[in-house]
């Protein structure tokens, strides 16, 4: 099982999920059974922590061809990046399972399919399977969206497909044209990621390739003016989906942005790198001003989380070290904070039935560790020292200030903005006088304060002491850096020997 | 000449069988159920036939026949198997459909098989004269088929239209084919590429002209832009396994000979490349366009096969005339009637006496009632959506990616602008089913043989995504 620890992570949720879907176990068995593959895929990504060596060099490789004539094969592996993003997918999950109950199998069998596929998109080394991973983690959000969804959810479910398919297919084409220019330099077929940092591309063509990797990764971050279906999608969903939607999949698009298209496209990403920078500052300006508006407590966040997303792709534009280790950091910081504070909002849905702000107040009353989690989340989520959010946003601005000090001045209010709408929200719903409704409010059980804690302690840790997660972000990230700085296209060379021997 | 007859054992044994059940017909010594059995044993037959290879010249690329009037190759071999494999399957399904429908009539499983005999000659017709006659044995059993329920007006209409379009097709045809043969003196395939290799195409205006008209005659067949008005109501007005046998088996065998015809000469695309490029783009474009106007799902189904039809031509134009190219359009149409006879098998299963199940509101809800049935139509429509992980998708990868080899970038790119277009009419079928509660119990035909063969389609569609083939 170990030997081919990513695959066993990637499949054994996949698998799993479909027969929770086609056996008719009851809603409880079928959330248990979940609850056990997601911890059995936590407890290979522990293990494989700790053999994890981190050398620069992928890991855990595994190599299957699929079809031979066109270069494709089934390649696994992770480095430093990934390999963090996988682990915070894995640390996640399992929550899902302890707090969101009595909802019907083919709820829980369509989360595990997500999982697994998002597992294989974050650890896929070939852009054909990293495609296909892409696509299918997103079937199961449709269909979660549109079966469990609330009452505008065919509109969510639409919206939500047609931004993301028009994206990928466009990313498609590009996929295809980068292995087509490979046939073209070097006269054999390969999507192999390493591979195809070696190609020399120039012109047109490769802008416009360039531009269908990045709208496919925009929309799913989302960056200004491609997030007009998050609202929507968010708010709709049912906690889980809206949960692996920002906790996760938003994070896969940041992820993707690092893996492929900055090694790939670095030229391209240098020259249209201020545009970029401008559009995720708008972004996060607007959807932080939008977020102070909201009556509904989901919706609020959905904005939020928007807004906070536009920050880290701000961390990506600035292409310099201080700003994408900030990024990388924030990836996992933002994914524990919001993915929480979507679920703490989804049970107060369930328990009261309401997510309107003017309907709730003096819950920390009548559960003080309710109360607690939901602060530190917040509090995470809008940056406050101490916390996770304040390490990765930090960093983000001031790489900012140093790519473009307008640039990092407009980023640095997103801090203030985060503050207003937050903790307004959180006064009114926690504060303030209490009602009827909310007066039945119950704390959180035994089960589900153990399944937020070590949630909550990581975010506390990553902000008091983040040193040991930056030194293992930053060579990544200054890796990264040399290849768009060096823009000569030379660092893939090494690797693309390795491959052409290979052949 | 004796030696000849072995490679022909798949077609002798599926004219055979059709005589056999014209004749048991003609007697009604049989029920529909034996008549339907029969159909399936003759293509189960034949498709094994054609699977075995025979003897040791069959590793050649191609075999000549009766003097160069039919070859046998890999290619030829592989699209007579998706025409049998189309005719077994649409055999099995119909059925379910004629326990719902009162027309059923014992020629009707005789004029099929007779259809797919006339569309495995076509694959191997290396000659003008033999194309015509196998087109025309195909063209007159499936106008039969379609109107084969008479007392519907729908259907009346729908054999109207393809009668009297399909006449004109044919007169096409053979006007070209009399162009051809005042231009080149021979009707035979190798005849014309030789005189394109002396003399150039354009310097022989009789030999251009007719195949330009036997082109548009073929166009006409397979609903390219602008021959395609005709589809989306005789698809409409045929029964719902006629329907489906027409968009899969037919669209096979007549793309097996415009691949013939448009290979006999690089000249031949050459020159028409523009005129080509154009149709395709239109072609895809117009598909989606009617396909989003529609609300009923044989017409959808119709006009999204239009679109079906720009991809195939993508992968023609790009064409290189090695065995690659030639497979990608096999692969295809193999991926394109798997999740089409799919659909269409699903829908003789559930669509009600008199198929009275026809619009997409009609289908609100099936997820709650018949869990399987729609799991399988959704396997179906993503890969005719192209998503991954079925058999579409890599269908649709390997044309894009035949596309850039051959620097057809800009159709590449226009194939999947159309593919995001088209996302649109398909999810909305998905989520009629998924995401609106049932207001209708949904009753079904009482055989099960089209579900049987929708799931087999289904596991097809997905093993062909998740396991894909070298090509």
């Amino acid at each position: 099982m170990f030997d081919n620890v990513l695959s066993t992570m990637i499949f054994l949720p996949i698998v799993i999920g479909l027969a929770v879907m086609l056996i008719p176990f009851g809603s409880n068995a079928a959330r248990r059974i979940g609850l056990a593959a997601s911890l059995l895929v936590l407890l290979l990504g522990v293990r494989a922590y700790f053999s994890f060596t981190g050398s620069g060099q992928l890991e855990f490789a595994e190599t299957r061809n699929l079809i031979e004539t066109l270069g494709i094969a089934y390649r696994l592996g992770v480095d430093g990046i990934s390999f963090f993003v996988l682990l915070t997918g894995a640390v996640l999950i399992p929550i899902v399972f302890v707090v969101v109950r009595d909802r019907p199998r083919a709820f829980y069998g369509n989360l595990l399919i997500t999982a697994g596929a998002m597992a294989g998109a974050i650890a896929a080394c070939d852009l054909v399977l990293f495609y296909i991973f892409w696509e299918i983690m997103l079937i199961p959000i449709f269909f979660m969206i549109g079966l469990y969804g609330g009452p505008d959810r065919r509109a969510a479910t639409i919206k939500i497909m047609l931004y993301t398919v028009s994206g990928s297919l466009l990313m498609l084409a590009s996929i295809i044209y980068l292995g087509a220019a490979f046939h073209a330099h070097f006269g054999v077929w390969s999507f192999e990621t390493i591979a195809l940092t070696g190609l020399d591309l120039s012109g047109r063509t490769a802008t416009l390739a360039f531009f269908g990797f990045m709208l496919a990764f925009a929309i799913k971050i989302p960056i200004f003016p491609l997030h007009t279906w998050l609202p929507d999608a968010y708010t709709e969903a049912p906690a889980a989906a809206t949960f692996l939607l920002s906790a996760i999949m938003a994070k896969i698009g940041i992820y993707a942005v690092i893996r492929f298209i900055m090694p790939v496209f670095g030229p391209e990403l240098v020259h249209y790198a201020v545009p970029l920078a401008w559009a995720a500052v708008i972004g996060l300006i607007y959807c932080g001003i939008a977020a102070i508006g909201q009556k509904d407590m989901k919706r609020l966040l959905a904005f939020s989380s928007a807004s906070h997303m536009g920050v880290l792709a701000l961390g990506l534009f600035c292409l310099n070290i201080q700003a994408l280790t900030g990024s990388i950091f924030q990836i996992m910081a933002h994914a524990t904070s919001t993915g929480l504070l979507f679920l703490l909002i989804g049970m107060i849905e369930d328990r009261l039935q309401t997510r309107e702000i003017a309907d709730l107040g003096g819950i920390a009353r009548q559960a003080p560790i309710f109360a607690f989690f939901f602060a530190v989340a917040l509090l995470a989520s809008v940056g406050l020292p101490g916390t996770s959010g304040f390490i990765g946003e930090f960093l983000i601005i001031l790489g900012a200030i140093k790519f473009d000090t307008t640039i990092g001045i407009f980023a640095a209010t997103t801090l203030i903005i985060g503050v207003c709408y937050m903790l307004w929200m959180f006064q009114r719903v926690f504060f303030e006088k209490g009602n009827d409704r909310t007066a039945g409010f119950t704390d959180l059980s035994a089960a589900e304060t153990l399944a937020f804690l070590p949630v909550i302690v990581l975010i506390l840790l990553m902000g008091v002491f983040p040193q040991p997660f930056i030194a293992r972000i930053e060579p990544a990230a200054q890796n990264h850096i040399a290849t768009v700085q060096a823009t000569g296209r030379t660092s893939g060379q090494i690797a693309l020997d390795h491959t052409l021997q290979q052949h | 000449m004796t030696s000849d007859l072995v490679f022909l054992l798949p077609l002798v044994t599926v004219t055979i069988g059709a005589i056999l059940l014209m004749l048991l017909s003609a007697f009604e010594k049989i029920r529909i159920e034996v008549s339907s059995a029969l159909a399936m044993g003759i293509f189960a037959v034949a498709f094994l036939i054609q699977l075995v290879p025979v003897g040791p010249d069959d590793v050649r690329p191609f075999v000549s026949l009766f003097n160069g009037i039919l070859l046998v190759s890999d290619f030829t071999r592989i699209a007579s198997l998706i025409i049998i494999a189309c005719g077994f399957f649409t055999a099995m399904s119909s059925i379910s459909y004629f326990r719902q429908n009162s027309f059923a009539t014992l020629e009707f499983f005789s004029l099929m098989t007779f259809a797919v005999s006339g569309m495995i000659l076509l694959t191997m017709a290396q000659e003008l004269i033999t194309v015509f006659i196998a087109l025309e044995t195909v063209s007159l059993s499936i106008y039969v088929l379609v109107g084969c329920n008479r007392r519907s007006v729908l259907s009346t209409e729908a054999i109207l239209k393809y009668l009297i379009l399909g006449a004109f097709a044919g007169a096409f045809f053979t006007m070209g084919a009399a162009l051809v043969y005042a231009g080149v003196g021979s009707t035979g395939f190798a005849a014309i590429t030789d005189a394109i290799a002396m003399g150039g195409l354009l310097q022989n205006p009789a030999l251009a002209g007719g195949l330009l008209f036997i082109l548009f005659a073929l166009f006409f067949k397979v609903t390219v832009f602008p021959f395609h008005a005709w589809v989306v109501d005789v698809y409409d007005g045929a029964p719902i396994p006629v329907t489906g046998f027409m968009a899969t088996a037919l669209k096979t065998s007549i793309f097996a000979v415009l691949a013939n015809v448009l290979l006999l000469a690089d000249d031949i695309r050459g020159t028409w490349v523009d005129m080509l490029f154009y149709l395709t783009v239109f072609t895809l474009f117009a598909g989606n366009l009617i396909a989003i106007g529609q609300n009923s799902l044989k017409r959808m189904l119709a006009a999204s096969g239009i679109v079906h039809t720009g991809y195939l031509l993508i992968a023609l134009i790009a064409v290189s005339g090695d065995s690659f190219s030639g497979s990608v359009i096999l692969y295809y149409l193999a991926a394109y009637a798997a999740s089409t006879l799919g659909i269409f098998a699903s829908l003789s299963y559930l669509s009600g006496n008199d198929e009275k199940r026809r619009d997409f509101d009609d289908f609100k809800g099936l997820a709650k009632v018949r869990p399987y049935s729609a799991a399988v139509i959704a396997i179906f429509l993503l890969s005719m959506a192209g998503i991954p992980p079925t058999a579409g998708f890599m269908g649709k990868l390997y044309i894009i990616v035949t596309a850039f080899q051959a620097g057809q970038t800009a159709l590449a790119v226009l194939g999947i602008v159309s593919s995001i277009l088209s996302m649109w009419y398909y999810l909305r079928l998905i989520i009629a089913m998924y995401f609106h509660e049932s207001e209708d119990a949904f009753e079904v035909s009482s055989s099960r043989s089209a579900p049987y063969c929708a799931f087999i389609l289904a596991a097809c569609v997905l093993a062909m995504g998740l396991y894909p083939v070298a090509i």
